[in-house]
């Protein structure tokens, strides 16, 4: 800012900024290339005066001052154009001259995103580093106890079921009665959770998508990948490859129409329906894909016009209790398909979730239930939702795995958790704690779009820019200058890599366990906790 | 005794059994190392399922030993097996045989369970059958010595060859367990060394660890030369011809490290181009709905996928001196014309603002346009107009175009109504003004002292102007009939009459009160005579001149009183402080008596004259009742018409202000009767003022607090919003993508090469005068 310029309470200075830009200028070529791709424009060309005074005591040369220009990069201090931290100048500089170094302090930017009495929206993730799931530990080593495999030499078959198991006397009545039992899908329990094609860029979601095909059919991996709330592709939906995919419908149903149209055409069921009544991320709040995003293309998917701001209710209108969503909207979805795809309902992680399996188990229809705890991310939410708000999902997931227990349907109606998992990069041993807390399998979106897709954002309050559609990397613009960042084949092939790697990372996991098959689920004695109250929390080992 | 009796004289036989019972492992072992340490060779063991048989039998010293072992041998035949040890067993094998075998050659003639040759280093296993799982698993190859050899006359069983890391092993397929498949399921995870001959069909061993490769010639010759030996050892010599079809031998090695690879994986272009593509259509996922290409770019871009694009804004906004200009003079572009030596231009270019550019720039106006000059916002000194005003006396006046017949009466003398007069015959209208007064001026010909400004530059300025317009004097005062008739005589009625009749005070002695304007009038004119002791009420600017010309007219004790802090500011404030007047405030005058002033406290401020100076107010009742009158000022809108649409109002008629005020109402109430009398609704400048923070204040120097010429001045200029074509942004643009191009016009524009420009905003960054912005580019998809 100007030195002169009176002061406002919301004038911030470089100090006050969350992320500082530490620029050499004996390295700076002055190339232009980091003003160029700064997503927010946090960064000028800065003309700089240099004053320089030559001192004299000879009065036959008095003393003088000089002045030289020069050139530099400038942050600005404009709460809208902030630095985020994103380092895609770092990136891009040619002599490593530029980087951004975060504030050594909280920042006082904080206090002031809320101009005009709009708190801060952002995309990511709750700015809280580490997990409860990064401290668990597996304990169980079996050495000559159990038949120990050897996760490198030994045949894996890691799989697991998404749907309604019923006890076989129950089934059979089914089948008598109905001519029909509930179906359910053998699937592989890392599951890629609901990001919207419009959340996503178009080459992200596509390049998931292919990755996926290329990990079923190429390698015989069932990961199944959820679309999310923003339709599907007409040409998916009439492909083979739709058996990959569980379509999401949520409080927007955008592009349900295109989907009911399509059902008479399609080749192959679903792998299953989620109705989605919370993310994790953001309990209790609904989304909003700005106008700006909803280009032609999106607007073809999700069956709007173009350029209006599309907003997802945190409800379903029109369903006002548990009873009234699982008996409409589980019979509706099943009746779809013929009885013949499993339906189950997603929740945020929340302190009312027992009510919520409870009726579950009562329901014949309901193939499962998915939980998302506090660490989820999102691509817009306001900070509050974000940061404060929800339920973590290991006592969670706990707390329903022992309910089922109680309720002796424990192998019956599958627990799968979502939110932070993999969020310090232990994608596995996160899963594998959690499969171990009760889950059924696991759901995972912002470390997948990290590792297959370099997402920088961070718990750090790096980037998660997501909302504005600038994303550095391309993952969650609607731009084509931004998005063709990403090569979709590469993006496939490092969701390949990565699912491998967790592949062979729970196996090392479980191959102690004795387990090539069948999952951990809910063997909590194999795991524990240096801390005492949360061992007693999750009901496992207190170890030190 | 021939050899064979000799061999069987030296035998030791031992049996497993003894009195009916099997002995434990631990005795046949201590038996065997027994015979052998009594100097036996040859031993003859009747195995009754005794583990462990013929090893370690390093007490021979290095002398030969051959254990023949009859009946059931149990686990691990031979294991630790030592170089000097031969064992044959003349029946199948239980698990483990050779384990961990470091030298000792075994025949076993039968098959043989799982883990043969586990862990094995050295030596030979030969079995005449087919062997279980595991075979061959974990074995090594020591430099020092030869590798291990496994020779299988038949089959493996699965997971052959696990962690091998060194050996060979030779699997003849001869009677194999499972005809479809010699080799057995999974063979070679894990391998990294040695080699594997086998014949007959097999159903895949791991690709990542282990390859096929071409028998080469020593590996053939290495094998034919062994063979016989085999075939020998296990008693089937008969098969030598059939084993020596080289056409029927495979040979598997271990990958090298650097040949090894997690799978043989498809690669994702091949199958997003035959699969994924196949099955969906051309164009993927949305093919059909977008024509978008989105094959991957890079992250610096140019041509439209660029983010952001650079826009030579030349001249798109106004200067922040013209802007607070009144008048509107573009303050910056007079300055350009300097710079270019075209100092003429920029005299003569004030005359289409102003007819007093010399008289207010350069002497009677307070000059905001200095005020809210961009240098101030770095405390640096403005640059100086009034210097360039001063100069404007020499402006030459336009030629004019010719008359239109349309014709305007302005009433009114003064700045306002020259003002309003001199654009109108610029845009080749007449317009007539009418005033009482013998010529014309107004306050700014009899109210100014000449302290102020010397007498020939206003002279001078007037003298261009009654060139130019006419006058016409009035010789009583106008009456609503006359300006009724006026309006109907001519096409347009500009008002312009000022605020001419003075305020007062009612208190007592009010008449003993000189106006401020009849004063200075006759302070002009040279008849005035205030006397040494002089009041002025009401201490704004004009009662600081008042006190400026008393003291020129010989006064000597000044006050200047005022019931609120005086308003009074810039020159005539520094004039009159200069003079010794005394400012007293908040002071309440009770009457005016032969003494002075009387305060309201009683006071007495003795006075020859008390001169009143709070102001003047129009005198407007003149105007005809169709225009609307509001608390004492004609009441107009926007472009200066008043609720009677063929009358104007401009000036301290419509508001009080300054001369400069005065004189662009005029100028643009004359824009919007040209426009309303050309039939057009009057338009509006929609130009905006630039951001302050555009320019680039660096350049300058900071310790320059006066300007010594005109020529100063012009370089000293930041020239906000108006290119001053210094090229900078050429320099500095890293891609060379911004060009100086001449304008047919003989100016010049820069413009960005789209196809080397990357959106880097240098040009804008570094652009002294604020030109180039940075703009998001056109949406794309």
């Amino acid at each position: 800012m100007l030195a002169d310029r009176p002061i406002t309470p919301s004038t911030l200075s470089l100090k006050d900024l969350p992320w500082q830009i530490v620029w050499d200028r004996e390295k700076c070529t002055l190339c232009g290339r980091c003003t160029a791709v700064c997503p927010v424009q946090a960064i000028e060309l800065g003309v700089f005066r240099k004053r320089s005074v030559v001192p004299s005591l000879d009065p036959q040369r008095p003393p003088a001052n000089s002045f030289a220009t020069y050139y530099g990069i400038r942050q600005k201090t404009d709460p809208a154009c902030r630095c985020v931290g994103c380092a895609t100048c770092t990136l891009v500089c040619p002599n490593d001259a530029i980087l951004p170094v975060h504030s050594d302090e909280a920042d006082k930017l904080r206090f002031h995103i809320n101009a005009g009495g709009q708190p801060r929206n952002r995309g990511g993730r709750r700015n809280v580093p580490g997990s409860i799931l990064d401290r668990i530990k597996f304990t169980r080593i079996s050495m000559l106890t159990d038949p120990a495999l050897d996760a490198g030499r030994h045949e894996f078959e890691l799989r697991t079921l998404l749907g309604r198991v019923l006890p076989p006397e129950k089934n059979l009545q089914f089948l008598r009665e109905n001519g029909w039992i509930p179906p359910v899908r053998e699937i592989y329990p890392l599951i890629i959770g609901g990001m919207s094609f419009g959340a996503l860029s178009p080459n992200m979601w596509e390049a998931l998508q292919l990755g996926v095909a290329y990990l079923n059919e190429e390698l015989g991996i069932p990961v199944r990948i959820c679309t999310g709330e923003g339709g599907c592709p007409p040409r998916l939906l009439r492909s083979r490859f739709l058996k990959y995919v569980i379509l999401q419908i949520a409080s927007g149903y955008f592009g349900w129409d295109e989907i009911i149209h399509a059902i008479p055409e399609m080749k192959e069921d679903p792998c299953a329906i989620e109705i989605k009544y919370g993310q994790g991320a953001k309990p209790g709040d609904g989304g909003l894909l700005m106008w700006y995003k909803v280009n032609r293309l999106i607007a073809a998917i999700r069956g709007v016009p173009a350029g209006v701001s599309l907003p997802s209710p945190p409800t379903h209108q029109t369903q006002y209790s548990i009873e009234e969503s699982v008996a409409k909207m589980i019979l509706s979805m099943s009746m779809a398909w013929g009885f013949r795809v499993p339906v189950y309902p997603k929740i945020s992680g929340t302190s009312t979730a027992m009510a919520v399996l409870n009726n579950l188990t009562r329901n014949p229809y309901a193939a499962g239930l998915a939980i998302d705890g506090e660490d989820g991310g999102t691509g817009a939410a306001y900070n509050v939702s974000m940061d404060h708000m929800g339920h973590p999902i290991a006592s969670n997931i706990r707390d329903g795995y022992k309910t089922l227990v109680e309720l002796g349907q424990q192998n019956e109606i599958p627990l799968f958790a979502g939110g932070g998992i993999g969020k310090s990069g232990n994608l596995a041993a996160n899963a594998a704690a959690l499969i171990m807390l009760g889950a059924s399998g696991v759901q995972v979106g912002k470390s997948i779009m990290q590792a297959a897709a370099g997402c920088v954002g961070s718990e750090s309050d790096r980037c998660n820019i997501c909302n504005i559609g600038q994303c550095p990397k391309g993952i969650t613009s609607q731009d084509p200058r931004l998005y063709r960042r990403l090569d979709v084949d590469a993006v496939a092939q490092r969701l390949v890599d990565t699912v491998l790697s967790f592949d062979t990372e729970l196996k090392k996991i479980v191959a102690p366990l004795g387990r090539s098959t069948s999952l951990p689920i809910g063997m909590a004695d194999a795991i524990g906790i240096d801390d005492a109250h949360a061992a007693g929390r999750l009901d496992i080992r207190f170890v030190v | 005794m021939n050899a064979v009796d000799q061999q069987n004289a030296d035998e030791m036989v031992l049996s497993g059994r003894e009195n009916g019972h099997r002995l434990p492992s631990r005795i046949l072992e201590e038996r065997i190392q027994q015979a052998v340490a009594e100097g036996h060779r040859r031993l003859r063991v009747e195995a009754f399922g005794q583990h462990g048989i013929g090893g370690r039998l390093w007490g021979a010293g290095g002398e030969p030993v051959h254990v023949i072992v009859e009946g059931h041998a149990g686990q691990r035949l031979g294991s630790l097996g030592f170089a000097n040890t031969r064992i044959e067993l003349m029946g199948p094998a239980s698990d483990d045989v050779g384990w961990l075998n470091a030298g000792a050659a075994i025949v076993v003639h039968g098959n043989a369970s799982n883990g043969v040759g586990n862990g094995m280093a050295q030596g030979r296993i030969r079995i005449g059958g087919s062997i279980g799982a595991r075979g061959m698993t974990m074995t090594k190859h020591n430099p020092r010595f030869a590798p291990p050899e496994l020779w299988v006359l038949g089959s493996v069983g699965d997971y052959f060859g696990e962690f091998m890391a060194g050996g060979i092993a030779v699997v003849c397929g001869v009677g194999p367990q499972n005809p479809g498949n010699v080799l057995g399921y999974r063979p070679f995870v894990g391998m990294v060394g040695g080699k594997v001959f086998f014949r007959g069909p097999h159903q895949g061993y791991s690709q990542a660890d282990a390859k096929r490769v071409p028998i080469a010639d020593g590996d053939w010759n290495w094998l034919m030369d062994r063979l016989p030996r085999f075939l020998a050892e296990i008693q089937r010599p008969e098969l030598g011809e059939a084993l020596c079809d080289r056409t029927q031998w495979q040979l598997i090695m271990a990958r090298a490290p650097m040949e090894r690879r997690g799978r043989p994986l498809r690669a994702m272009g091949d199958f997003h181009r035959t699969v994924w593509d196949a099955e969906l259509g051309a164009g993927g996922l949305v093919g059909d709905l977008t024509q978008v290409p989105r094959t991957p770019i890079a992250v610096v871009t140019t041509g439209d996928l660029r983010r952001w694009v650079p826009v030579w804004e030349n001249r798109q906004y106004t200067a922040p001196c013209e802007a607070s200009c009144p008048t509107g003079i573009p303050v910056q572009e007079r300055w350009a014309l300097v710079r270019q030596g075209r100092v003429d231009e920029a005299v003569d270019l004030a005359l289409a603002y102003t007819p007093f550019p010399a008289a207010v720039c350069g002497y009677l106006c307070p000059n905001l346009c200095m005020a809210a000059c961009t240098k101030q916002s770095a405390l640096m000194a403005p640059v100086d107009v009034t210097r360039l005003g001063r100069a404007s006396i020499a402006a030459r006046l336009p030629e004019l175009p010719p008359l239109s017949g349309r014709r305007i009466a302005v009433i009114g003398g003064g700045p306002a109504g020259i003002s309003v007069a001199w654009q109108l015959r610029r845009a080749g209208h007449e317009a007539t003004i009418f005033d009482a007064a013998e010529t014309l001026g107004g306050k700014m010909a009899r109210a100014i002292p000449q302290s102020r400004i010397p007498a020939e530059v206003l002279e001078a300025e007037f003298e261009r102007v009654r060139a130019v317009i006419p006058h016409t004097r009035l010789q009583e005062p106008l009456t609503p009939a006359d300006v009724r008739q006026m309006a109907a005589d001519y096409d347009a009625v500009v008002v312009a009459v000022g605020a001419a009749r003075p305020r007062s005070l009612p208190i007592p002695g009010a008449e003993r009160l000189v106006t401020a304007l009849d004063f200075l009038a006759a302070a002009k004119t040279g008849t005035a005579h205030p006397g040494e002791r002089v009041v002025v009420i009401g201490a704004g600017n004009v009662g600081c001149d008042v006190a400026t010309e008393a003291h020129r007219l010989g006064a000597r004790d000044i006050t200047l009183v005022d019931v609120q802090e005086p308003a009074s500011f810039g020159r005539e404030r520094q004039a009159a402080e200069a003079v010794g007047a005394r400012f007293r405030w908040p002071l309440f005058t009770r009457e005016i008596t032969g003494e002075g002033l009387v305060t309201t406290d009683g006071e007495i401020l003795p006075a020859d004259t008390v001169v009143i100076s709070i102001g003047d107010s129009p005198d407007l009742s003149f105007l005809p009742e169709t225009v609307s009158v509001v608390r004492g000022f004609v009441k107009v809108d926007d472009q200066f018409q008043t609720s009677d649409p063929k009358i104007f109002a401009i000036g301290d008629a419509v508001r009080p202000g300054l001369l400069t005020d005065a004189i662009g109402a005029g100028r643009r109430a004359a824009a919007a009767i040209v426009e309303v009398l050309a039939g057009r609704r009057p338009r509006t400048t929609a130009r905006r003022m630039i951001d302050k923070q555009r320019m680039a204040l660096a350049y300058f120097d900071p310790r320059v607090v006066a300007y010594e010429s005109l020529d100063q001045c012009g370089a000293e200029c930041a020239s906000c919003g108006s290119c001053r074509d210094c090229g900078i942004c050429a320099a500095v643009c890293p891609q060379t993508a911004i060009r100086r191009e001449e304008t047919a016009e003989g100016g010049w524009r820069y413009a960005a090469d789209s196809e080397r420009c990357i959106g880097c905003g240098f040009c804008a960054g570094a652009c002294p005068c604020g030109i180039w912005d940075l703009v998001e580019n056109e949406p794309l998809g």
